[in-house]
Parts: structure tokens; C-alpha cells; sequence
């Protein structure tokens, strides 16, 4: 009887120990996810960005009649900061994160905001119209990788249009009524940060670990650098490109 | 202006126009070898291939037929020539150097002993040699949207033209592919088309169902192989499965000039429908029906003919079924009958009294009862004594393997077949058949096989070659020159070899 | 005033550009395409098989649309854009006439109608000649030169509702919609394709492309009858500047619609009748657009 009391225990500590340290192990591992961050600089002159002649629709010149419209393939800021660009691990493999927050998409002033949407394989986003013009929303992906093109109307008031793409790739956008209008959806694998108006991002959700971490910008294309992340904490990994 | 300059000027301009002239033409030439222009018209223009509308070229497929039927148009609204790159010519040249060896058999040749003439006897004659078919010019398409045209000027080997096909059509009239008008010189609607034929032999070359005359017949323009001089309405259904057309032509075996009768006209009627049949594919039948008059007396003036004044016409007939029929991709067959029946005038040797040149023109004009004339049925002659109405019953059976779209072998068998001779048992005068008295019951029958096959090694859009292989065997009964029985048979029979062009 | 030497590299330049994207995209090698020598089609009773296409697509199809079917035939580059729509490319699968939503595949259906009815003013011919089974066979082979046949399944035909009645209210109404979704912007107010927006189009490789002009007597490349016409804007023109705006018109609305289109096409209808006895003038493209 003694006996039986004994190995009873004794299972039940082992159990509690593994199980504790599992568990431990996993709040250690939460608890050690980094972050990637920098800033993405243009070395040179930007180009300048034309004025666009939107007289084809005159209610997309009524909504510039105070602020024309510049072309957006290479926006940089006043110290050097690339708008626009988008950073991922190429070399990703661990699981893949498709998260459940769905970014918008939206064409106002005949103009798309944001003019780079970076998203996850699989993840859904949203495409909604803030003009009183009608637009046709048209993405141009590659069929070869998976992504199959589409075409909708989106006149004024449509409701939004709820997407998503199977694989990674830089699909580019337009608009067949409004031909200046050009986007971009940037599908990637894994964690990914888009930079703001100073050039600067942070890919948040990284686990520690050795990767390559690459830069597009639709002009210049790509540039890629290794960084180390450590536990918990911020790797920086600054970007430049040569201006043309 | 001194004379010196003016003269050294107008030398110069001399040469400088020759000089234009000669780029003019290098130009032409330059131009000429583009994609764009002088080449395989249709393919050209619409960028099919032949093989889309030739089963292989130039016997049309099933899309081909339809292509024609609706006036060489795709219908695609694109068909008019204003849509056509301003350099596309509708031109196709078709040329076929060739090497053949005849051997005619029952040959009446001199016999000669020490250099002096003996008599003669009769054997077989054979030659050989390097040769040219004629030369075929084809410019066709349309003038404007529903309106088509071909104009074929063809050339014998030797160099002389004739318009083989000059036609003006209006397709799809109140816009419908029922109703469509054609006008001019033209092959008659005939699917086992002659003029499409993939044979090139001399007996090979045509279907003896459509040319067969009784021996002794003077009715030459039932030929319904040969291209007449009319008016034709055609009609089909959108898929071209169904096709009917009904045509009115000269009895002149499209001989221009009003040559021939003064008033003699030949109704010619097709109709057919196709059936899909699944897995062998589409299988077609239908019939066609030839009932004319032909002239067979001509007024004379000093004893010769006059051209164009043919009257006193008598009637002839032709009809038949035709089958096209599939078995799956690669072989087909088709079967042509044909039960013909002439007037016993036509029978007994009147008939066409003006000498055709066989290019759609007429020769010297010869009157009878000189030898080698045709008889002229004039006012008070009489039909001899046991006349009949020549008829027969003929047969060509075609049938193709394709192998592949630039390889196709061919067979055919036709068999032409007296059922009742222009002499009957009461003849003792006639001047039908051979003469005399009773026509032996097969007297002209003829049975006739050829095989070939042609290849093209290259298959675009561009030009076609085709090397060309080709036997042919023919028997004909009774007309070998020895009279009288055993009545001679005689056989010929021809190898060709040859490279067709089509650029 | 450019010098020769710039317009040339002008010219070359634009040739590199509009080549690169057609020589990156349509990359399957044959090896790749004999791993789909077994695809089917289903059309009716009838069961089309690849493998015995082809010798009819060698026939018939591979001068222009190619012999990988990425139409790059011998004669594609003779067939001009706009005037002359370049020929399909297969490995694609990306397909203008379809019953099934945009960026889905057509139905077998689908393929086997546009290869029998052609495309009027293009090159591709009216197949209608051709066997009910060469034409399921071919459809078959269309389907093995894209590998989204082996991953995916045709969409879902949309459901169109019965036609109704044409009266002249709805034809009024069918204005109403042309006015709202503002189609006018490429096809012009009276359908002659010349809205402000109609001389950049241009389809999804870059090359121009002309909307439809209702008014010259061309018959609507996906069919002519009213069912084709109104599949057109449900349905989209995949790999070209039309959408599809199943979202955004009601079914009912829709054959308001098709009546409305038909008062500009040239062949005699009721639709014409009517719109010439109410006197319907034209959208005012100056007007705001009206909302739902």
C-alpha cells in the first residue's frame, strides 16, 4: 500500500515539473520576442515627383483644387526618410502569422491611402471608396504564383470589398478610369513593418534568432541585410538607397 | 540654258529615273518578301494556318467550306480590307515543277524496214521527263464587308493565260447566310471540289465522273468538273451544316464569247447535311443534280459554222449522291455517284460543232462530215435508225488517311460504266460510239486508281510546299484503234513526282 | 523634336517594357505541360480528353495562340493592339467570357461557348464547325496549359433571374444605372466608347485596348444575346479594364440595364422603339452622380 502511495507521488511531481517548465518555457519564450527597427534613407537627390493632370474627371480636380496631386513612387521626407518602403524577412520559416485585424485600403481624392499596403499571406483586407467618382479597383498579380487578378466597380457609396491573397508577392494596383492612380498590396510571409513619413519602422513579434531582413521600395527595388536578433530585445537595421 | 546642260540634264534625268525605277522595284521585291504581303492570302490575313481550313491543302476541310460559303470571311466584323495592314496584297501564286513518266498503251505507230514505211502496228508508247504544271495566279477575298470576288488567271505549262475563275459574289444578303448571289465564271458546288483536287496526274488530276463522254458523244458541256459561265444562289445554315445552292449557267462549258448555243442554259442544284456523330466526327450527305440544254445544230455560213449561233438544243442530265464521312481524326471517305443520261442527238455525235481550244476559246471552225469534225444537226437530218440515249452510271470512291496535318495519303478508285449505249441493236448507219452498228455493251467504260501522298515539311501561316507522289492506272474498253472484236482495251498509266508551291 | 536615335531607343525601350512582363509571366516549359495531359472537360454528355487534342489545337489553334499556349504564335505579333486584341494566353488562366465570378475560373461551359461563338473583331474564329467532341477535347487541352486547373475549381455560375417584360420604365431605370455606376466614363453617354477615360485603357499587360462601342454594329464579344450581356458587367472582362459590378447592381436592376444597352446597339429591338418614343436623351455627365 505504502509502495503504491509512493510511485503515485512520484508521477504526479514529474508531471507537475514537466508541465511547469513547459509552461514556464513558453512565457520565456513570449517574454522573448524582439523587434527590428530603423530607419530607411534615400543617399542623394529625390527625383521630383510630377504634378498629376487629373482633367479626365473633374470631381478629382475639384478635390485638388487647393493641394494638387504629385505622383507617389518615391516619397521622401525632409532629412532623407523613404515613405513607403516595406521591410520582411525574406528568409522566414517559422510558422505563418496571418493576422486577424484587417487594414483598409481606401481611394480618396482619386488617390490611394495608403499608397503601400503591406499585409500577410492569407490575411483579409478591406478596399473602400471615399469619392464621389466611381473607381474601379483592379489588382495586377502575377497569376504564375497563385494570386489570381480581379476587377471590381466601386462607384460612390459602394460598399467595401473584402479580399485576400494566397501568396507572397508585390502586387501592383491601379485604377482603368483614373489611369494615374497606382497602389501596391505587398503580401509577405512572416513579420513585416511598412515606414512612415520619417523613414522610420519597427517589425515587432520577432523571435530571437539570426535572419535577412529586406527593403522594397517600388523605384529602387530591393536591398537586404542580415541582423541578429537577441531575446527580448530591439535590433536596428538601417536601409539606405542610391537615388538615381 | 546652253543645249550642253539642257542635254546633260535631260541625260541625267534619263538615269535618274531609270535609277527610280530600279529602287521602285527593289522595293517592290523587298516588300513583296515581307510577312505582310504575297503569301498564302487567307492565312495571311487572318494568321490561321493552312491546316485550318485545308485538310490538307488544297482540299478544303469542314471550317474551310464554311469559310467559303460565307465569301471568304470570318465574320469576325474585321473581314472588309479597310482592316487589313495597308501593305496585305491578296495574292497566291500556285507553280508545281515536276517530273513524270507516261506509258499509253495501244499506241498506232508507222513501222519502217530499211528506212522505207511498211504499214504500222500498235504497242505501247512510254516518256518521261522533267516538266511544269501551269501556273496558277489566285487573287480573291473581299472588296467590302459581304462582298467577295476571285479572279484566277491560270496558265498552261506552256505560258498561256486564261481566266480559270472570275466571279463577283454578295454574301449573307439581308443579312442572312441563306441568301448569297454569285456571278461570273465559276467551279460549280460540287464538296469532292475538282479544283481543290489532290492529285496531279493527267488522268489522276481530274475525277473522271465528272468528264466521262461516252465515246462518240458531242455533248461536251456536262462536264460538271469544269468551270461554267453563270449566275449561282447559295444558302447555308450559321454552322454551315446545311447547305443547299441552285445555279444557272450557259450550256458553253464556260466558254467565253457567247461561242456556243444561241439560247442554251444548264440548271445545276446541290443540297447536303451534315450530321456530328460523336467520336468519328462529322459526316455529310448529299446529292446534286445537273439538267441542261445544249445546242446541236449550228447555222453555217460557206459551210462553216458560225460561233454563237447554236439552236435546235436537246436536253442531257447528270445527278447523283455525294457522301463525306469520317472515321475519327485521321481517316475519311468520300463517295460520288453519278447516273448521266444525253439526248440520242448528243449520243450519235452531234453536239458541240465549234472546235473548243480547251482554254475557254474556240479554234479554227471545221464543218462536217469532214473527219475529225463534230457533226452540225442541220435542217432535215435524221436520227439514224436504232439511236438510243447514252447512259451510264459512275463511281468515285476517294478516301484519305492523315496522318498529320502536313502528311496525308490518298486513294481513289473511279469507275465509269455504260448502262445503255448510243447504238442500239437496230443500228446499222449510226454515227455514235465507233460507228456502224450495235456499240458492244462496255464500249468507253472506264475504271481508273491512283494513290499518292504528299508532305509538306513546313506548315505556317506563310507558304505551303508539298512534295507530291503520285500513281494512276486507267482502263478504258473499246477505244484502242483496233475495231472490231476482240475490240481493243487500252490501259495508260503515269508516275509523278513533283514539288507543289503555294506562296 | 526628338532625334532619330532617341525615338529608337523611345521604341525599344517601350518594346522591353511591354515584353519583360509577357516573358516573366508565362514561364511553363512543355515538360511542365505534359504533366497535364489527362485534364478533362465535361460539356453536356460529352467528355473531352487533352490527349486527343492535340492534333486539332496543332490544326487549328497553335498559330497564333502558340504551341505552350502562352499565345505567342507565329503570327501574334501581326495582330495590333487596340484593333487587333492579341490571342489568349492559356497558361494564364485568366479568361474574358465567363459565367462565374471575376478572378475565378470559367465553367467548361464557358470555354466551349467562347471556342464555338469566337470573338467578334478579333481573329478567333467561330468554331461552330468543328464536332461537339473536338471542341470538348480542345477545351480540355485549353484547361492543361494552366496549372490553376490542377489547385482550383471553376466558380459558381452567377444565378440570373428570368427576363422580364421590356417596358419603357425600365429602360428608364436601366438609365438610371448607367448614370449611378457611371459607365459613361469609358463607353461615352451615348455608348461610343469615347468617355473621357477610354483612350488609356489599358489590359492587365499593358497594352491599349479599346472599350466597346455599342454603336457600330459590333455584336459584344461574350455573346449577343441579352443572358451574354447582362453575364458581361456581373461577371467582369477578367484581363481587362471591365468590371465586374456584381456588387454594386441588383439583379432586377441589371435587365434594366441590358435594356438600356440595347437602345444603342444598331440591331432593330423593342428596346429602341421605346426609347425613341420617350424621347430618352442621353446621361449628362456634368450632373453629380446619383447615389443608390
Amino acid at each position: 500500500m505504502r509502495k503504491q502511495y509512493n510511485s503515485a507521488a512520484l508521477l504526479f511531481t514529474v508531471v507537475f515539473i514537466c508541465g511547469g517548465a513547459l509552461l514556464l518555457s513558453r512565457a520565456v519564450k513570449a517574454a522573448g520576442e524582439g523587434k527590428i527597427t530603423g530607419t530607411v534613407k534615400l543617399d542623394g537627390v529625390a527625383p521630383h515627383m510630377k504634378g498629376i493632370d487629373m482633367s479626365k474627371d473633374p470631381v478629382c480636380v475639384k478635390a485638388h483644387a487647393t493641394d494638387p496631386g504629385h505622383l507617389e513612387t518615391v516619397v521622401a521626407g525632409a532629412n532623407g526618410g523613404l515613405e513607403n518602403v516595406v521591410l520582411y524577412i525574406s528568409d522566414w520559416s517559422g510558422p505563418a502569422t496571418t493576422s486577424t485585424t484587417v487594414p483598409v485600403f481606401d481611394q480618396k481624392n482619386c488617390m490611394y491611402t495608403p499608397h503601400v499596403l503591406a499585409m500577410d499571406v492569407g490575411q483579409t483586407f478591406k478596399v473602400t471608396t471615399s469619392d464621389p467618382t466611381t473607381h474601379n479597383i483592379h489588382p495586377l498579380p502575377n497569376p504564375m504564383t497563385g494570386n489570381i487578378p480581379w476587377n471590381q466597380s466601386q462607384p460612390p457609396n459602394a460598399a467595401p470589398v473584402e479580399k485576400s491573397w494566397k501568396a507572397a508577392e508585390m502586387i501592383p494596383v491601379q485604377c482603368n478610369i483614373h489611369p494615374w492612380m497606382h497602389g501596391w498590396f505587398v503580401v509577405v510571409k512572416g513579420p513585416y513593418a511598412t515606414t512612415d513619413s520619417n523613414g522610420s519602422y519597427t517589425i515587432n513579434n520577432v523571435p530571437p534568432g539570426n535572419y535577412t531582413v529586406t527593403a522594397w521600395q517600388e523605384t529602387y527595388g530591393t536591398t537586404v541585410q542580415k541582423v541578429t536578433v537577441a531575446a527580448g530585445a530591439a535590433a536596428t537595421a538601417d536601409f539606405t538607397f542610391k537615388a538615381k | 540654258m546652253s543645249t550642253l546642260t539642257r542635254s546633260r540634264l535631260g541625260r541625267l534625268s534619263l538615269s535618274t529615273s531609270f535609277l527610280t525605277a530600279a529602287l521602285v522595284l527593289v522595293f517592290l521585291v523587298l516588300s513583296a518578301s515581307q510577312p505582310a504581303s504575297a503569301l498564302p492570302a487567307f492565312a495571311r490575313k487572318y494568321g490561321l494556318r493552312c491546316s485550318a481550313c485545308h485538310e490538307s491543302w488544297p482540299m478544303l476541310n469542314f471550317f474551310g467550306q464554311k469559310f467559303k460559303d460565307n465569301g471568304y470571311q470570318l465574320m469576325n466584323d474585321r473581314d472588309a480590307p479597310i482592316w487589313q495592314n495597308p501593305g496585305y496584297w491578296p495574292v497566291t501564286f500556285r507553280i508545281t515543277p515536276i517530273w513524270h513518266r507516261v506509258s499509253a498503251g495501244k499506241v498506232e505507230v508507222d513501222t519502217y524496214a530499211d528506212g522505207n514505211p511498211t504499214g504500222s502496228t500498235i504497242q505501247r508508247v512510254t516518256s518521261s521527263g522533267f516538266d511544269l504544271s501551269g501556273l496558277d495566279f489566285h487573287t480573291a477575298g473581299t472588296l467590302e464587308k459581304n462582298i467577295s470576288f476571285y479572279l484566277l488567271p491560270s496558265s498552261d505549262s506552256t505560258g498561256a493565260f486564261h481566266f480559270e475563275q472570275v466571279f463577283v459574289r454578295l454574301d449573307n444578303i439581308f443579312h442572312s447566310p441563306w441568301f448569297n448571289i454569285k456571278l461570273g465564271r465559276f467551279e460549280l458546288d460540287n464538296l469532292l471540289s475538282e479544283k481543290r483536287i489532290l492529285t496531279l496526274t493527267g488522268n489522276g488530276g481530274i475525277y473522271q465522273t465528272y468528264h466521262f463522254i461516252p465515246v462518240g458523244d458531242g455533248n461536251i458541256f456536262g462536264q460538271i468538273g469544269d468551270n461554267q459561265l453563270g449566275l449561282e444562289y447559295m444558302g447555308h445554315s450559321v454552322n454551315d451544316r446545311t447547305r443547299v445552292s441552285a445555279a444557272l449557267v450557259s450550256s458553253s462549258d464556260g466558254n467565253v464569247n457567247l461561242s456556243t448555243g444561241a439560247n442554251s442554259y444548264t440548271g445545276y442544284f446541290t443540297g447536303s447535311q451534315a450530321f456530328d456523330t460523336g467520336k468519328l466526327g462529322v459526316q455529310r450527305i448529299g446529292f446534286y443534280a445537273m439538267v441542261g440544254e445544249a445546242a446541236t445544230y449550228y447555222l453555217t455560213q460557206g459551210g462553216v459554222p458560225l460561233g454563237g449561233s447554236g439552236v435546235a438544243n436537246k436536253g442531257f442530265s447528270r445527278e447523283g449522291f455525294v457522301g463525306q464521312f469520317y472515321f475519327g481524326p485521321h481517316v475519311d471517305l468520300t463517295v460520288v455517284t453519278q447516273h448521266g443520261s444525253d439526248n440520242p442527238w448528243f449520243g450519235q455525235g452531234y453536239g458541240n460543232a465549234i472546235l473548243s481550244d480547251g482554254n475557254g476559246g474556240t479554234t479554227a471552225t471545221c464543218s462536217s462530215p469532214l473527219p475529225g469534225c463534230p457533226f452540225n444537226n442541220v435542217p432535215g437530218t435524221a436520227l439514224p435508225v436504232g439511236a438510243q440515249s447514252p447512259t451510264w452510271n459512275g463511281y468515285t470512291f476517294e478516301g484519305h488517311y492523315v496522318y498529320s496535318p502536313q502528311l496525308i495519303f490518298i486513294g481513289r478508285y473511279e469507275v465509269e460504266k455504260m448502262s445503255q449505249q448510243a447504238n442500239g441493236a437496230a443500228c446499222t448507219a449510226c454515227t455514235g460510239g465507233l460507228g456502224g452498228g450495235q456499240s458492244a455493251s462496255n464500249l468507253g467504260n472506264i475504271s481508273s486508281y491512283t494513290i499518292g501522298f504528299r508532305y509538306n515539311p513546313f506548315m505556317t501561316s506563310r507558304a505551303g510546299l508539298a512534295w507530291h507522289n503520285e500513281y494512276n492506272w486507267l482502263h478504258q474498253d473499246g477505244t484502242g484503234p483496233v475495231i472490231g472484236l476482240p475490240y481493243a482495251n487500252i490501259n495508260t498509266s503515269e508516275v509523278l513526282l513533283g514539288l507543289d508551291f503555294d506562296f | 523634336m526628338r532625334t532619330r536615335l532617341q525615338r529608337w531607343s523611345l521604341l525599344l525601350g517601350a518594346t522591353a517594357v511591354l515584353a519583360l512582363p509577357m516573358s516573366l509571366w508565362a514561364q511553363l516549359t512543355q515538360y511542365d505541360l505534359n504533366t497535364r495531359l489527362g485534364a478533362e472537360s465535361h460539356i453536356g454528355n460529352t467528355t473531352g480528353h487533352a490527349k486527343d487534342a492535340a492534333l486539332p489545337y496543332r490544326r487549328f489553334c497553335v498559330g497564333c495562340h502558340g504551341p505552350l499556349g502562352d499565345g505567342n504564335g507565329e503570327n501574334a505579333p501581326y495582330m495590333q493592339p487596340p484593333m487587333f486584341q492579341q490571342p489568349r494566353d492559356f497558361q494564364l488562366g485568366v479568361f474574358k467570357c465567363r459565367s462565374t465570378p471575376t478572378g475565378t475560373l470559367p465553367t467548361d461551359q464557358d470555354l466551349y461557348d467562347s471556342i464555338t461563338r469566337g470573338f467578334d473583331r478579333s481573329n478567333m474564329p467561330q468554331w461552330n464547325t468543328l464536332s461537339k467532341q473536338e471542341r470538348a477535347d480542345l477545351v480540355a487541352w485549353v484547361k492543361h496549359f494552366s496549372p490553376r486547373w490542377a489547385n482550383e475549381k471553376p466558380g459558381t455560375p452567377i444565378v440570373i433571374p428570368p427576363e422580364p417584360e421590356v417596358t419603357a420604365d425600365r429602360i428608364k431605370a436601366g438609365r438610371d444605372v448607367f448614370a449611378r455606376v457611371q459607365c459613361w466614363k469609358c463607353h461615352g453617354v451615348q455608348g461610343m466608347a469615347n468617355g473621357p477615360s477610354a483612350s488609356t485603357l489599358t489590359d492587365d499587360l499593358g497594352r491599349p485596348i479599346a472599350a466597346f462601342n455599342f454603336t457600330d454594329g459590333s455584336r459584344p464579344k461574350c455573346g449577343d444575346t441579352d443572358q451574354d450581356v447582362y453575364r458581361i458587367f456581373m461577371t467582369g472582362l477578367d484581363g481587362t479594364p471591365m468590371p465586374s459590378f456584381a456588387d454594386n447592381i441588383k439583379p432586377e436592376e441589371a435587365w434594366d440595364l441590358v435594356f438600356y444597352l440595347r437602345t444603342f446597339m444598331q440591331q432593330k429591338s423593342k428596346e429602341k422603339v421605346l426609347a425613341k418614343q420617350l424621347g430618352l436623351k442621353p446621361v449628362d455627365p456634368n450632373a453629380p452622380a446619383p447615389t443608390q
